[in-house]
């Protein structure tokens, strides 16, 4: 019997960790002392991306969507939505300055401007059962790959669609499949990059637990079309729920005769195994990857030969990233004009961006390439939050660089589509591989950090480099050394210790280890230095010359005084920042101003965060 | 073929050619410290960095890995490159100040000391500078896998497994052979404490057995040979032209039919450390006559010199003759060689090193071959002294400074009646020559009756000293007694002689006396043919009996006596025959 009404509840990580399990065994729980089990079912999806709001929940046909919703929210929804049938309207989502609730998903902004590609089942299908997804029309696509297609043709397929290899590098997939496919030696294999290791960024984690068998289609597909016999998973033990929905999917896809031997009587023999990464970052490099697959150090070795020759166990190898692979299937699908339409001239189809930091929708989104860092963070990401300024956004992981926001005197020039060029701002930068890349950064795998006026990018850029120095695997000498002795060189400037020779050092060590190092993690570590040395010298500046932060984030180049009339007039001398300091550098009676000793004072901050009047000033 | 240009030099190459193989041709320098020919290229170090033209612009790439493109321009000398390689070098000078192969990069990029100082700097002279030549080599060359690496990025250590002694180490070297900085050396525990020139034996798993071999070609040593451990190196196999090297070949057994043989197995060398109070292998400085042989060898460790452990030469040599033989103890018979040898290592210690003193230890002197007791007149003329009398022992002189190494031999002096100490700073011993270790065995073997001392008995000690009592067998040299070179020649061109007079003859005469097993009477019981010493009885499986081998029988009569079943009789010698020829004596005409 059909049901009447279907509960979408999110149990992607961000929502489970929000207890969104919980809110389902309620649920399930209210709809039966309801008796309406027959009426109402109850799916857990994987991640919608807005984990901002989690847990969530999507209420189809209707498609209404509920938002941080908790156990005792339960019975009221059960009673007021699904038997008096009165959407509840305090449960909805309100995006800031709106003037009431917005009940249907598709109309929420952050929804509204995406494309959905790669993920275009999340949240509407359980990710643990392969009947879902292939209701969702699953498969299909592998259907006609395999009975209508030669490889040739896939591939060609592929090639015109334009599709680029989602991890980072945008190498053409295409390209790639061919080369494999012509490389001498046998069996070939193919492998999916699932080692995501950009802090912050989950893009990869989203696809393998929100729809795991568009990942296992795609290298279906793949393995068509290179003549691939094996394909290995590698993923992150970090990921444990997507590690079991991809071993759920691939036992699952085995039951069905999908992977095996003689697959749908086409004479394709491929299976899938899992590999668990150990947690190193440089393990996402494919030629590290490659090594830790085959139970060597996860150590990147110098290319050429490429993995497309000499790859998994010496024989010919494509790597693709997880997103690449979940593109696969849809373009299949529909057909290369279909898919080529979207994007720009030289960046096809949609990214998946994971949007974090200073902005208020944080989540996961997928949108059009070309897309411009404005709607990106203002529409979708629905701004920064507090009344603060945007500074400059950090694309690409701890590997990509800062784009800041609009210098008016430092305007990039646009070409638009129509020939024209006109100066714009960097947030009006379509977001493609070469834009990025012209303006320092990269796509990388999709990471999107935002910051505010608060952020020093002097201390963000030794952030970065110091979780790339220590995911250095020390095999080059650029590398191991050369960031190493830079972050040395940021630790110095954030300490009010820097100098104009170290910054002049800094400049040479970064060229030299961009330009030299053996792989791409040592390659792209000193982009977020250079890139904030390009677009936010003066903060550097200030740092050395003037012993400033700028943004009052460096704690050993601020000094700290109490305001003596706002302490007395508002806040009558309460005392509590003297009886917190642990130096004891805060002095003055009840009723009377205080002040700090500087000869004291640590700048740990603490009378910053106690005082109930704004009384401490920062400078 | 590859045509590229590099600093502006037109080339062209084969295909899979790198770079830098390309710029060694054309003679361009590139710097280089992570590769090594044997190994693949790594392109760790990154100090062979060039500059290589592209569409948009350049690429700054690693020499020593990149294969050669069609059409490529390379160049090795611009300002970027010269930047990027000055940092590199820089970054590794801040951390290894004074090692001597960085010291040298630095030179060549002209850089003298780094702007800053690494957090992990070791001023250590031979650091390890994480080049991994020693890792690659033993995973690639060798194959053992006996040397990792640990932690990453700054913090990155070469290593054993768990900083363990490693299992998987077959202590070949190589790992120490390809090290830039001496941080790994090599210390085999049989050498430990002497000095290079002395390692008497081969320290190489390929080597020609001795300078004088023949045929004249070297061998593999199956224990010291890396390919035979790990399986992988045969760098032998890359470098030799005629591709004459097989590890596949095997020892061989040949059966080969001979009609005569001449037992000439030599003799083996009385273990003088068993002679406690001689000091051997116990105190240093201290040789048998055979490792003197070799010292004083032209092509010997020492290059004929005569040299102590501390690699001076010697002030003062004593030469003990008769250890173990003449002795009660141990060998009764006189070897006869020593004195005449002993004069020798006299004669030319004095002739390599006129400083040094030579006393001579003996009981007689047995100078009796033609010219001997001439040579021992010149030898006392060069002023070697010579002291009547056996060595009661030799111990280490003292422990002053100026006494160091120093040894003394105690002895008494028969000729003038007086007790001894002199003090000297090497000894040679004069061991006794000893039958083969497995002497017994190849008696056995053979048939051969052996003397008291051990060594094979001779047929007759006067009329027939080269043959045995086994026809067609034949001992020559120190296999059947001492003797020196001249009556080992002399001995061995005798038996030569007798083995061609029989070919030349063509036929063999043998005893007509010999055994005869009657088979009617012959029970099987196999007495006979453990008994007899010449291996003649054989058993027939298919008769159950046993059968006389005639032309093996010696008639000796031994099994003649032990058959129970009295089944077995001297040919033209049985009971009835001989009852007849009594009976016909006795026969009153």
């Amino acid at each position: 019997m059909p049901y009447r009404v279907h509960c979408m509840v999110c149990a992607g990580t961000g929502c489970v960790s929000n207890r969104s399990l919980e809110v389902r065994d309620a649920l399930e729980k209210e709809i039966r002392k309801r008796g309406l089990q027959d009426e109402v079912q109850v799916v857990t999806t994987g991640c919608n991306g807005f984990c901002a709001v989690g847990p969530l929940m999507v209420v189809q046909p209707d498609g209404i969507f509920y938002q941080q919703l908790s156990t005792k929210d339960i019975p009221l929804l059960v009673e007021e939505h699904f038997i008096k049938g009165r959407a509840v309207k305090k449960l909805m989502y309100t995006p800031p300055e709106a003037p009431a609730p917005i009940p249907k998903m598709s109309d929420i902004p952050f929804f509204m401007h995406q494309r959905l590609i790669a993920l275009r089942n999340r949240g509407l299908i359980d990710p643990e059962k392969i009947e879902d997804y292939i209701a969702r029309d699953g498969y299909q696509a592998l259907v006609k790959a395999l009975s209508q297609m030669t490889p040739e043709q896939i591939i060609e397929e592929i090639t015109r669609a334009g599709l680029r290899g989602r991890g980072g590098a945008g190498f053409p997939t295409g390209v790639k499949w061919r080369k494999v496919r012509q490389a001498p030696g046998e069996p070939k294999y193919i492998i999916c990059n699932g080692d995501e290791g950009d802090p912050g960024a989950f893009m990869d984690r989203s696809i393998f637990e929100s729809d795991p068998h568009s990942v296992i289609e795609g290298m279906l597909i793949g393995a068509r079309a290179i003549g691939a016999r094996y394909g290995v998973v590698y993923i992150r033990n970090e990921y444990p729920l997507a590690l079991e929905r991809i071993q759920i999917a691939i036992q699952q896809a085995r039951e069905y005769g999908l992977l095996g031997e003689n697959i749908l009587d086409s004479g394709l023999d491929f299976d899938i195994s899992v590999t668990r990464g150990a947690g190193a970052f440089v393990c996402g490099e494919e030629t590290a990857l490659i090594a830790s697959v085959e139970g060597r150090l996860g150590d990147p070795r110098a290319r050429p030969p490429y993995p497309a020759e000499y790859g998994l166990w010496g024989k010919p190898t494509c790597i693709n990233n997880v997103e690449t692979w979940a593109n696969v299937a849809p373009i299949i699908m529909h057909g290369w004009q279909w898919y080529s339409e979207i994007g720009t001239e030289r960046s096809k189809g949609t990214k998946v961006f994971s949007l974090v930091g200073k902005v208020r929708n944080t989540g996961l989104v997928e949108v059009p390439m070309g897309i411009t860092l404005r709607q990106l963070i203002y529409d979708i990401g629905g701004g920064i939050p507090g009344d603060k300024k945007f500074k400059a956004v950090q694309t690409g992981g701890p590997s990509g660089g800062c784009i800041p926001a609009g210098m008016m005197d430092q305007p990039i020039e646009y070409v638009a589509p129509d020939g024209k060029r006109e100066a714009r701002d960097y947030l009006d930068l379509p977001i493609d591989y070469e834009s990025l890349t012209d303006v320092g950064s990269m796509m990388g795998s999709g990471g999107l950090v935002v910051m505010d006026e608060d952020t020093c990018m002097v201390d963000v850029s030794r952030y970065f480099l110091a979780f790339t120095q220590d995911e250095s695997c020390g095999a080059c000498t650029p590398c191991r050394e050369g960031t190493k002795l830079m972050l040395d060189i940021l630790n110095r400037i954030v300490d009010g210790h820097g100098t104009m020779d170290d910054l002049r050092a800094l400049e040479e060590i970064a060229w030299v280890v961009k330009q030299t190092s053996l792989c791409g993690l040592g390659k792209t570590a000193p982009n977020p230095v250079l890139t904030t040395l390009k677009y936010f010298r003066d903060e550097y500046l200030a740092h050395i010359e003037a012993h400033k932060c700028p943004a009052h984030v460096c704690r050993e180049l601020n000094t700290y005084r109490i305001d003596p009339v706002i302490c007395v007039e508002r806040g009558h001398g309460c005392g509590v920042c003297r009886r917190e300091c642990p130096e004891k550098a805060i002095l003055g009676e009840k009723n009377q101003p205080h002040r700090i000793d500087p000869t004291l004072c640590k700048k740990c901050g603490v009378c910053v965060d106690v005082c109930h009047f704004n009384a401490v000033i920062v400078e | 073929m590859i045509s590229l240009t590099i600093n502006g030099t037109r080339t062209q190459v084969r295909k899979g050619t790198t770079i830098l193989q390309a710029a060694k041709f054309l003679e361009i320098p590139i710097p280089t410290l992570c590769y090594h020919p044997w190994l693949k290229p790594f392109g760790a170090c990154r100090v062979c960095v060039v500059q290589v033209q592209r569409p948009h612009g350049y690429e700054l790439l690693t020499a020593c890995n990149i294969p050669c493109e069609e059409g490529m321009i390379v160049q090795t000398d611009t300002e970027p490159v010269r930047q990027a390689r000055r940092v590199v070098v820089e970054l590794m000078l801040a951390r290894w100040p004074n090692v001597p192969v960085v010291r040298k990069l630095a030179a060549e990029v002209g850089l003298e000391k780094p702007r800053f100082i690494s957090e992990m700097r070791d001023e250590a002279p031979d650091a390890c500078i994480l080049c991994l030549r020693c890792v690659r080599i033993c995973e690639e060359v060798v194959g053992a896998c006996a040397l990792g690496y640990e932690d990453r990025g700054i913090k990155r250590r070469v290593v054993t497994p768990f900083d363990q002694e490693s299992e998987a180490c077959v202590a070949c070297g190589a790992c120490a052979h390809v090290c830039p900085t001496s941080h790994i050396r090599f210390e085999p525990e049989d050498y430990r404490g002497k000095p290079p020139e002395f390692l008497l034996g081969p320290n190489t798993a390929i080597y020609v057995t001795t300078p004088q071999a023949v045929p004249k070609v070297p061998r593999i040593d199956r224990d010291a040979c890396i390919h035979f451990k790990t399986d992988g190196c045969q760098k032998c196999v890359e470098v030799c032209e005629a591709k004459a090297v097989k590890h596949e070949m095997t020892d061989e057994e040949l059966e080969i039919e001979v009609g005569q043989i001449l037992v000439a197995t030599g003799y083996d060398l009385f273990d003088a450390s068993v002679m406690a109070q001689y000091g051997y292998g116990r105190l240093d400085n201290i040789y048998t006559a055979l490792d003197i042989e070799r010292m004083l060898n032209a092509t010997g460790p020492t290059g004929g010199q005569i040299r102590l452990k501390n690699g001076r030469p010697p002030r003062a040599v004593g030469i003990i003759h008769c250890v173990g033989s003449r002795d009660e103890n141990y060998r009764r018979y006189c070897s006869r060689v020593c004195c005449m040898y002993a004069l020798k290592f006299a004669h030319l210690i004095k002739e390599r090193c006129p400083e040094a003193e030579v006393y001579n230890f003996y009981i007689d002197m047995r100078a009796f071959g033609k010219g001997y007791e001439e040579f021992y007149s010149r030898v006392l003329h060069e002023g070697a002294n010579v002291i009547r009398g056996k060595v009661a022992e030799v111990v280490q002189a003292g422990w002053s400074k100026q006494d160091e190494g120093t040894l003394l031999i105690r002895c008494e002096d028969t000729l003038i009646g007086k007790f001894r100490e002199i003090p000297v700073d090497m000894v040679i011993l004069c061991n006794a020559i000893e039958p083969q270790r497995d002497a017994e065995r190849v008696a056995r073997l053979f048939g051969l009756s052996r003397s008291p001392d051990g060594f094979f008995l001779e047929r007759h000690p006067k009329l027939d000293p080269v043959a045995t009592s086994s026809d067609g067998l034949f001992v020559a040299g120190c296999a059947q007694g001492p003797k020196d070179i001249p009556d080992t020649v002399a001995q061995a061109s005798a038996a030569a002689a007798r083995m061609l007079a029989t070919i030349a003859k063509g036929v063999v005469e043998i005893d007509p006396v010999r055994a005869e097993i009657n088979e009617e009477y012959c029970s099987g019981c196999r007495v006979c043919n453990a008994l007899c010493p010449y291996e003649a009885i054989e058993y027939l499986e298919d008769r159950k009996v046993s059968r006389v081998n005639s032309a093996l029988c010696k008639g000796c009569g031994t099994c003649v006596a032990a058959c129970p079943a009295g089944a077995i009789t001297g040919y033209g010698f049985s009971d009835s025959q001989l009852q007849a020829e009594l009976e016909g004596l006795l026969t009153v005409r």
